[in-house]
């Protein structure tokens, strides 16, 4: 053997043991040459990715490193050899290459149940479901692959507060695109008319968003929790309320059987709107005016109008009723009577308007009116009790007023009394 | 009945002394006696305090986290309770109108004059500790009302030159009025002051007795220029106690009335963090002085209002005390003019700015 | 007959006096009862013992059964105190942490359940399923008085 070759051969031997394997994807180790090269790059396009995949990213802290996504030789240190495809460099994946790319791993069960037993595997397959993917399959590549959404370099873990697919992030993840008109622009619904841009800015207004950025409630829904992960698709028809019902149980179960879910294809969304979706009140129930129910129904013989402005009188009653009484069990308390027993039967009562108002979405006010007849009897017996208290006031007042009189008595009683024993000093 | 029990301690305590003293003792009578019930009025409405007050203090709680329901406890929970606290707190008022009462017709009678300027010390220092009784008293409740009224009544005491920031931390306990505070005010309440009232009381009653009531400088004059010979007097025991009994009668009534007709709220607790209701205003015995310091510009000739506003008050109250030792000419039994409208205009001040203080936004 | 006017004068004025002293001393005696009646009342101490500020009565241990709860006050506000299948007593503040409606308690799944939005907590207080976005509070459990008659005291953590 010559001597270069003989100089060469532990070289070769390192680069043998070290050049990535296609078929297992074992983790590349030590050199990296990829990093300290593109990391002093002027380009920031090319800098970025290496000065991200240095701090803190899930793959790199797993062992990961750049050969392991875009191929090529981390050992060499000119950029040909490095970008060699024979080494199988591919650049920078995209489109349904990215896809393939990522799933080459993240859809292997045995190698995630090494690094991440629970994690799920199907994301791939999931994704080809949905609206991105189908559209990617038909040839149109501005739709979000897996880095749009979980970035390319620096990915960080779905539970990482930073990471862009966290609960409170996704929204605005989604809205990058989904809020951009100009991208949006080439996308048309079923019936030709341009995709709407508004869903964050709607989104933005609903309990929903409060939930979960104000309230801190990582549980409250946002774009993924009713669109799906991967499969991200809009709920069809007659999914709706599934949807929403994942949640809202109760609510959907009382829908469900109600003659809406027959007529309304899109469910909740009918009266709730699905993105802008706001805190309800009984000013939605109603024939007149700007209740939701009016949208559809007028009119003395229309039933659904009746039956609207049935349960909508109804509420508006039992709320007005414990209302007016906790403002009579306040005066009577701070006059100082005991009245805790009564403020623990308002809050039944107020129990009570909720869950009437819950039945409500049966549409059947003969259900309803059981739940507000308990509820104003509730109303009715602490009303009692409150004019009892008032009652104990007034009495306690009469028996002052009488205490005053025997002490008023003895005082002219005194001053007979005074005026006598003068007469007596005096004579 | 009772002569036997009095038999019984004579035998035992030669009360010789105290029966002639009492045989004896007389109070004159003239056109302005009505006057000298005032005192005994005064004293039995703190007498009344002391006693609900003690009772109030078996159920108290001296916590932020439990006055509030401690006093709704007592009201609501305790056998006449609301009673007992309505008392305590109409006598309160009554008590410091009563004082003042008192105050005004000595002051413009002259009664501290030689030999009873002791009296008046005593009276005056008394005066200021009624007054300490209001306002430690007011924040027990630990409702909205008291907890802001006290805010910004101690924020005056910061307003104080020199002293002023280490005065308030001290009444407040630290910087802010919280818990601290109230356990502070409760032990200036219920035992400092007390304290202090007792000593002061038995001193000016001791002075009261020893030195006989002080008959107006008008009706003196008028008997040294032989206008009217030597004034009746009144036996002080039975006729002078009946009348002072009857007067307490009077003014138990009156309390009664008060609790029977407008009883006492109980308010909504106290919550630090709370933003300060509009139009907060201290107990009326304090709003004179208050709405006058909110009156003062914020600056004059390069001093700060409040500051100039607190030591003028200050310099009003040393002289009341030194009263005695300035007006030299009532000491001699001379017309005194300038007290007597110095009198009259303190009391047109206090009344009128009580007034407006009220009204006012 | 003549009769000597004084005398008779004399007696109605001493039957006179007779009768205001007697008016006084009824005046006196009843004004102290009156006062000395609710001063009394005032110190017997109330049947409700202290203001449930920090702690409050959750009935008797005995007739808590196991797999079984019940509401109590506490501060003006629902309780409800469990015994779990263990024996073991736990409470709550009953109020859900969603729209504060008042929690029950079901026996065949031994968790706290609220009707109106069918929001369930496990018997930690934690949310197991619904709306609610937190858990309830848990309040400490003590036993107080005779063993076989004891008293649950609840108060706050």
């Amino acid at each position: 053997m010559s001597q270069i070759a003989r100089r060469c051969l532990p070289l070769i031997a390192a680069m043998a043991l070290f050049a990535p394997s296609q078929a297992t994807a074992q983790p590349a180790q030590a050199a990296n040459t990829c990093l300290t090269c593109h990391s002093t790059l002027a380009d920031t396009r090319l800098a970025t990715p290496a000065k991200l995949f240095s701090g803190t990213d899930v793959h790199r802290e797993r062992g990961f490193a750049c050969a392991d996504c875009h191929g090529g030789d981390p050992a060499a240190a000119e950029k040909a050899r490095a970008h060699d495809a024979a080494k199988g460099y591919k650049g920078a994946p995209r489109g349904q290459a990215q896809i393939t790319a990522c799933a080459r791993c993240h859809s292997d069960a045995d190698l995630m149940r090494r690094y991440a037993p629970k994690q799920r595997v199907d994301q791939a397959t999931e994704y080809a479901t949905s609206v991105h993917g189908k559209q990617l399959a038909a040839g149109h590549t501005n739709v979000a692959t897996c880095a749009s959404c979980h970035g390319p370099h620096g990915i960080r873990l779905v539970s990482d507060a930073k990471s862009p697919v966290f609960p409170t992030n996704v929204a605005a993840t989604c809205a990058a695109c989904h809020a951009d008109p100009r991208h949006m622009a080439e996308y048309k619904l079923a019936d030709g008319t341009p995709l709407p841009t508004t869903q964050f800015a709607d989104y933005k207004k609903s309990v929903h968003y409060a939930a979960l950025t104000k309230g801190n409630d990582l549980s409250a829904p946002t774009c993924n929790d009713c669109h799906g992960n991967h499969g991200a698709t809009p709920p069809g028809v007659g999914a709706v309320s599934n949807v929403c019902g994942t949640c809202h149980a109760v609510f959907a179960t009382k829908f469900q059987s109600s003659v809406h879910a027959q007529i309304f294809d899109k469910g909740c969304v009918e009266c709730h709107s699905n993105h802008a979706v706001l805190k309800p009140s009984d000013a939605m129930l109603g024939s007149t005016g700007h209740a939701v129910c009016a949208t559809c129904h007028s009119g003395a013989d229309d039933k659904g109008a009746v039956a609207a402005d049935t349960m909508h009188g109804q509420f508006e009653q039992l709320e007005a009723g414990i209302r007016r009484s906790g403002a009579l069990i306040g005066r009577v308390k701070n006059a100082g009577i005991e009245v805790s027993d009564q403020e623990l039967a308002l809050r039944e009562a107020s129990t009570k308007l909720t869950l009437a108002r819950t039945e409500m979405h049966g549409f059947v006010p003969a259900s309803v009116t059981p739940i507000i007849a308990d509820g104003a009897k509730i109303v009715e017996s602490v009303d009692a009790a409150g004019e009892k208290g008032a009652a104990e006031l007034r009495f306690r007042r009469r028996g002052l007023a009488i205490s005053l009189g025997a002490i008023l008595l003895l005082v002219v009683a005194l001053g007979l009394k005074v005026r006598q024993i003068d007469r007596r000093s005096h004579s | 009945m009772v002569k036997g029990v009095v038999d019984w301690l004579d035998e035992r305590l030669d009360l010789s002394d105290l029966k002639h003293f009492i045989a004896e003792k007389g109070v004159p009578i003239h056109t302005q006696e009505v006057w000298y019930y005032l005192g005994g009025m005064t004293m039995f409405l703190f007498g009344v305090q002391v006693f609900t007050g003690i009772l109030l203090l078996l159920y108290y709680r001296p916590s932020s986290a439990e006055a509030y329901e401690s006093v709704q406890f007592i009201v609501t929970q305790v056998k006449f309770g609301w009673l007992i606290r309505n008392v305590h707190s109409w006598s309160a008022n009554l008590l410091i109108a009563l004082a003042f009462a008192h105050f005004f017709s000595v002051f413009f009678l002259k009664s501290y004059r030689k030999p009873r300027e002791l009296t008046w010390l005593t009276g005056i220092l008394l005066l200021f500790l009624m007054l300490g009784f209001g306002f430690s008293g007011y924040l027990l409740p630990w409702n909205e009302l008291s907890f802001f009224a006290t805010k910004v009544g101690t924020g005056s005491a910061g307003a104080v030159p020199v002293v002023g920031h280490f005065m308030l931390r001290l009444l407040r306990s630290g910087d802010d009025v919280t818990g601290a505070t109230l356990s502070r005010f409760y032990g200036l309440h219920v035992a400092i002051l007390p304290a202090i009232t007792t000593a002061l009381v038995a001193g000016h009653l001791l002075l009261v007795q020893r030195q006989g009531m002080s008959v107006p400088p008008g009706i003196e004059r008028a008997q040294k220029a032989g206008k009217l010979g030597p004034l009746a007097q009144m036996k002080f025991f039975p006729n002078y106690i009946l009348r002072d009994v009857l007067a307490w009668y009077v003014v138990l009534a009156i309390v009664a009335a008060l609790a029977a007709f407008y009883p006492w709220e109980l308010g909504t607790k106290a919550d630090p963090f709370a933003v300060v209701p509009p139009g907060i205003r201290p107990e009326w015995y304090f709003l004179a002085v208050f709405y006058t310091l909110k009156l003062i510009p914020s600056h004059i000739m390069g001093f700060e209002g409040e500051q100039l506003g607190v030591v003028a008050f200050g310099i009003v109250a040393i002289v009341l005390v030194l009263v005695p030792f300035l007006d030299r000419r009532a000491s001699r039994g001379e017309r005194s003019p300038v007290f007597t409208v110095l009198a009259a205009l303190g009391l047109v001040y206090l009344i009128v700015f009580t007034i407006i203080g009220h009204y006012a936004k | 007959m003549n009769e000597d006017p004084i005398p008779t004068r004399a007696a109605a004025a001493f039957d006179r006096r007779r009768f205001l002293d007697a008016l006084l001393a009824v005046g006196f005696v009843s004004t102290a009862v009156a006062i000395a009646y609710p001063v009394s009342q005032f110190l017997i101490p109330p049947a409700s013992g202290e203001p449930a500020t920090a702690s409050a009565s959750a009935g008797k241990a005995a007739a808590l059964k196991p797999n079984s709860a019940h509401i109590f006050k506490f501060g003006g506000r629902p309780g409800i105190v469990v015994r779990t299948t263990d024996g073991d007593v736990r409470a709550f503040s009953a109020v859900c942490t969603h729209l504060d409606c008042t929690v029950q308690y079901k026996p065949d799944t031994t968790q706290l359940w609220c009707a109106c939005h069918n929001g369930t907590y496990d018997l930690g207080g934690n949310v197991v399923s619904g709306p609610p976005p937190r858990a309830l509070e848990t309040f400490v459990v003590n036993l107080r008085g005779e063993p076989g008659d004891e008293e649950i005291v609840v108060s706050r953590a």
